[in-house]
């Protein structure tokens, strides 16, 4: 073939390209980079995922703080606003991302354009790697606006009943970027569902299941598998007054990573080890 | 270059491919002809690395198409035009092909250009119509400025402008010296993209020849003749070895010799001949006849329907 001499024509490139020995990963990251940020729905989901949790989580502070007068000496001592003001965050602003997340795969399957992306990168874990970090990527910061300012709104609604805390205030930044980890911590399961599932209905329900399901099937298990449960960790991540049958921020987030790291290994394998 | 050894594929209790070994050389449009389910799209997957060899191997460029380094710049490959997600712009798509093998991102307007989409660069693509995705299709191909290049299906629900165009662009590509790989169900386009031929049926590679050679091996010409004394012209003609048929209208149809013969015949018995035309021979009635017993599924007014396209 390297023989062959070619005609100028407009088929031709304009400057042949250095040959390359193997391909670098940041091929594959900008590639699902591009593909992320040029997909319009990408955009919206951010866009709702904020207002959403926003507007969710102001709800349920009016609710609580207007709940307080008939709170029992407990309840008050276990209130923690920081927690609360999060709560339409964990609701839906996670549950969007997620899904988003999981999109990024199945969406590719469920038009073929799947085998596009494996005929440019035939290292099928490195895709599903990328698509991974990219979408953590994109949703952290996302998720930081959105707890953020839910957090602020929620704040200033509790500021009524004199309940509220500050960004300064013990613990509070903490649970917020542990917000905003724990949701990117949810897109890569989200991605690695997308994998091993493939349908996007499908893995999306799975993905809430696994994330809201939590505690629902959690109150037929003892605490101590509970508190191990994803939607359980979740919950414990954010909190800034720790409360019993809860694990502590630091390892609900090692548990809710290493829910990840499973999910992408797992998805990996099957991907790789599959027809596409 | 691709060079498949031995490949096979199994899904089951179903062999899709069967024991396939070709070559498809550089410099020329190899056409690779089947009826639909004869195992075309499985065979051009596993080129491609999407499926797994049950058995055997394909190389392309001498590597099996995983190790590939910068696979876009080697094949650039057309499988299913409608496999694209609909929400981006045609130039994004575009955008995160070049992207993934580190191709500069202005190619991304050259083969815009190339294809006659530059116009719609930026319009969503699950706007377009099947001949536009198809453009689109054929521009991720060229992206990498490839040394081989593969198309599934191209010309499926293309107008007749751009079936042409197609065929332009194939026997372009080839005669610079690329390697191009063409799948098609339509033995009529074959006849006259393609410069060679390998043909499948039922997972089983039936012939694999210079598309002239083809014809010639496996179509029998045929010769309209009419004559006064048509009788005993015909009994001559079939002492010779000929075999005759009659038409519709009073004339034979003659296959077995040709028109020189049949005249030469003729006038050795001073029969007065009053027509005499060559039929030609069809490269269609070749691969009917090829493929008859290797379809899945015969639709006899299918493929009669086909025929007289």
């Amino acid at each position: 073939m390297s023989t062959a001499t070619h005609t100028i024509d407009a088929i031709h490139f304009t400057a042949p390209a250095p040959p390359v020995r193997s391909s670098p990963p940041s091929w594959t990251l900008k590639s699902e980079w591009t593909k992320l940020r040029t997909l319009p729905s990408t955009w919206r989901t951010a866009v709702a995922a904020v207002s959403i949790s926003v507007v969710l989580g102001a709800v349920l502070c009016i609710s609580q703080a207007n709940q307080w007068a008939t709170m029992t000496a407990a309840q008050r001592a276990t209130f923690d606003p920081t927690a609360c003001s999060l709560g339409g965050f964990f609701l839906v602003g996670a549950v969007l991302l997620g899904a988003l997340a999981v999109r990024t795969v199945t969406a590719e399957y469920s038009t073929g354009m799947i085998r596009s992306t494996f005929t440019a990168t035939p290292t099928r874990r490195r895709v599903l790697g990328a698509k991974a970090a990219v979408t953590a990527a994109f949703a952290f910061p996302v998720a930081l606006l959105a707890a953020v300012v839910s957090f602020e709104v929620g704040q200033r609604v509790f500021a009524g009943k004199h309940l509220q805390v500050s960004f300064g205030s013990p613990g509070v930044l903490q649970a917020l970027v542990f917000a905003a980890l724990a949701v990117s911590f949810v897109a890569i399961i989200g991605v690695g569902l997308g994998g091993l599932i493939r349908h996007t209905a499908g893995a999306t329900t799975a993905l809430v299941l696994v994330i809201v399901g939590g505690a629902v099937l959690g109150q037929f298990l003892p605490a101590g598998l509970r508190q191990y449960l994803p939607g359980t960790a979740l919950e414990a991540a954010v909190t800034v007054h720790w409360s019993a049958g809860l694990l502590k921020p630091g390892t609900a987030i090692v548990v809710l990573g290493a829910y990840a790291g499973i999910a992408l290994v797992a998805a990996s394998l099957r991907v790789t080890h599959r027809d596409a | 270059m691709i060079e498949a050894k031995h490949l096979t594929k199994r899904y089951g209790k179903t062999l899709a491919v069967n024991e396939v070994s070709f070559t498809v050389k550089p410099g020329q449009v190899t056409g690779f002809l089947g009826p639909n389910g004869a195992g075309k799209s499985t065979t051009m997957r596993m080129i491609l690395g999407l499926d797994t060899p049950t058995s055997g191997d394909v190389m392309v460029d001498g590597k099996p198409y995983r190790e590939l380094a910068d696979p876009l710049r080697s094949v650039g490959a057309l499988l299913d035009a409608g496999a694209i997600v609909g929400g981006r712009s045609a130039a994004s798509h575009l955008t995160w092909l070049a992207d993934s093998n580190g191709i500069a991102r202005r190619r991304v307007s050259e083969v815009l250009d190339i294809v006659g989409l530059s116009d719609v660069a930026g319009k969503r693509v699950g706007t377009f119509s099947l001949g536009m995705n198809q453009r689109l299709g054929i521009a991720a191909a060229l992206l990498g400025d490839p040394e081989t290049v593969m198309f599934d299906e191209p010309i499926n629900g293309l107008d007749p402008e751009g079936i042409l165009w197609i065929r332009n662009l194939m026997k372009s590509l080839a005669s610079q010296g690329r390697t191009v790989f063409l799948s098609s169900h339509l033995m009529s386009e074959m006849a006259q993209t393609a410069d060679h031929l390998i043909v499948i049926g039922r997972g089983r590679i039936i012939a694999d020849a210079g598309t002239d050679e083809f014809i010639n091996r496996h179509t029998a010409p045929s010769v309209r003749v009419r004559a006064v004394e048509q009788a005993d012209l015909a009994e001559t003609l079939t002492q010779r070895g000929a075999l005759i048929e009659s038409g519709s209208d009073g004339a034979m149809v003659v296959t077995g010799m040709d028109s020189a013969a049949i005249g030469g015949a003729a006038s050795a018995y001073d029969i007065t001949l009053i027509e005499l035309a060559p039929l030609g021979s069809s490269l269609e009635d070749a691969y009917f006849d090829l493929t008859k017993d290797e379809s899945d599924y015969h639709a006899g007014q299918l493929v009669d329907a086909t025929k007289g396209a």
